[in-house]
């Protein structure tokens, strides 16, 4: 699984690992039944604390992307073909609003983020035409639902 | 921090003198199911914490309760049987026997002891148990201490200072075996230590013990994400009025042109420094030493100030 936290940010590291781990089953990387590592597994991949997993898994579960079975671990849930799509396009606005909110911080133009933003597309575009390296990942999940 | 059930350890007003150095008092509670790591300069009373625990020292004052059970109230041996303990120091005077014969004399007091997981822990620890206790190196030694310590699956572990003397490779060995003991989720270790990667790794609470005294206990991520130091640049004379009220400042100093500001609230001194368009040139995180050192500094500076005030 690939979770990548920055250290140097300010962020607080449960909401890090929150965001990244709600897209992997919300984009369908992550299938329904699989089963997530123990918390303390977790914890020790990430070297962050068990709290902090904790935490995490208590607020994804309370919003039914997983399901803990005592005795046998968490499991992602099945995710509800609306609720796929809401949660998609959720993750992607905000971290849009984040992208123009640094732009503004350092006084960028409309004009100057449409190109920002235009580039960026392209850039990624042009690395997405090789095929993926696919490290964990699932194939052919992205379009499910 | 208190949904973790009964806390392993309750530590009230503890203290002990002695002719050197006074611990406490200490207040502490270790919760169940976590890894709380303590950290602390040299003689700053971690292992005379650790035999407070065991009940091999006795506390002038307070109350020490270790797995539910008080200690100096005369159930010792029964208490035994449910912690593992790795001492700082091994114990010389066993130095003439082999470490098998070492192993068949400790397994007598303890009835869970797992003669398949102890031998697992050598394999994994790779340590050779036909060698006589004096003749181990220093590490091989620790590594028999520690698989002696962990085969009778206790419920608590109290390890002062383990990795002294291991190499990587079995450093990294003792790390995984730790997370896994941890695994069940109602086993709790207490660890000592000095090394900074070992609390990064392990840890889900740090204690910082300094002079005998508790200077604070922190979750271990809020307390890594708090702290931060941001550059500004310029004299610590242009700055220091703009920043005096930054959220958590904890630390301005002169570092040749450039200004570094410490804060313990990284969030919010981010968000004060957005809001007034101050924009630092640099920003870090910090490490867990610089942090200890920036609190064991702001502690002495308050025992001055108590000092001071007092006529």
């Amino acid at each position: 699984m690939s979770i990548q936290l920055n250290e140097f940010s300010a962020e607080p590291l449960y909401h890090q690992i929150e965001v990244q781990l709600r897209a992997l089953i919300v984009s369908g990387q992550l299938k329904e039944g699989t089963l997530l590592p123990s918390i303390r597994e977790m914890a020790q991949h990430l070297k962050c604390s068990v709290i902090t997993i904790r935490r995490v898994y208590q607020d994804l579960e309370a919003e039914g992307l997983i399901v803990t079975r005592q005795g046998t671990g968490t499991f992602v849930a099945k995710v509800d073909p609306e609720e796929r799509s809401r949660h998609r396009l959720e993750a992607v606005v905000s971290a849009m609003r984040e992208a123009v909110e640094a732009g503004l911080r350092v006084q960028c133009s409309e004009e100057e983020l449409r190109e920002l933003f235009e580039n960026a597309l392209r850039e990624a575009g042009a690395k997405r035409s090789p095929p993926d390296d696919g490290v964990n990942r699932t194939a052919g999940g992205e379009n499910e639902g | 921090m208190n949904d973790y059930g009964t806390p392993a350890i309750r530590m009230k007003g503890v203290s002990l003198k002695q002719s050197h150095f006074r611990l406490g008092p200490i207040d502490l509670e270790v919760p169940t199911g976590c890894v709380t790591a303590i950290v602390g300069p040299n003689s700053s009373g971690k292992s005379t914490t650790f035999r407070l625990l065991m009940d091999l020292m006795k506390p002038d004052d307070g109350s020490i309760e270790v797995l539910g059970c008080k200690i100096g109230g005369g159930k010792r041996i029964d208490l035994l049987k449910r912690v593992g303990y790795l001492p700082e120091e091994p114990y010389r005077h066993d130095n003439v026997l082999r470490a098998m014969d070492k192993a068949e004399f400790h397994r007598q007091w303890y009835p869970g002891w797992d003669v398949n997981r102890y031998r697992e822990l050598l394999g994994l620890l790779e340590v050779d148990h036909s060698l006589r206790l004096g003749k181990m190196s220093k590490g091989m030694r620790r590594k028999f201490d520690l698989a002696l310590a962990l085969a009778h699956q206790p419920e608590l572990l109290l390890l002062d200072e383990p990795s002294s003397g291991l190499d990587p490779i079995a450093w990294r060995v003792m790390i995984d075996l730790l997370h896994r003991y941890m695994e069940s989720g109602d086993r709790t270790i207490l660890i000592a230590t000095h090394i900074v990667e070992e609390v990064k790794r392990l840890a889900d609470f740090i204690v910082f013990l300094a002079g005998g005294k508790v200077i604070g206990m922190f979750e271990k991520d809020e307390l890594l994400t708090g702290w931060h130091q941001y550059y500004f640049p310029g004299s610590i004379a242009e700055w220091r009025g703009v920043l005096s009220d930054l959220p958590g400042l904890a630390g301005l100093e002169d570092a040749g042109g450039i200004v570094r500001a410490v804060t313990g609230s990284a969030r919010e001194a981010e968000a004060w420094l957005a809001a007034r368009e101050i924009a630092p040139v640099g920003r870090k995180s910090m490490e867990l030493d610089d942090i200890l050192a920036v609190l064991v500094e702001q502690e002495k500076l308050r025992r001055q100030g108590m000092k001071g005030v007092k006529p």
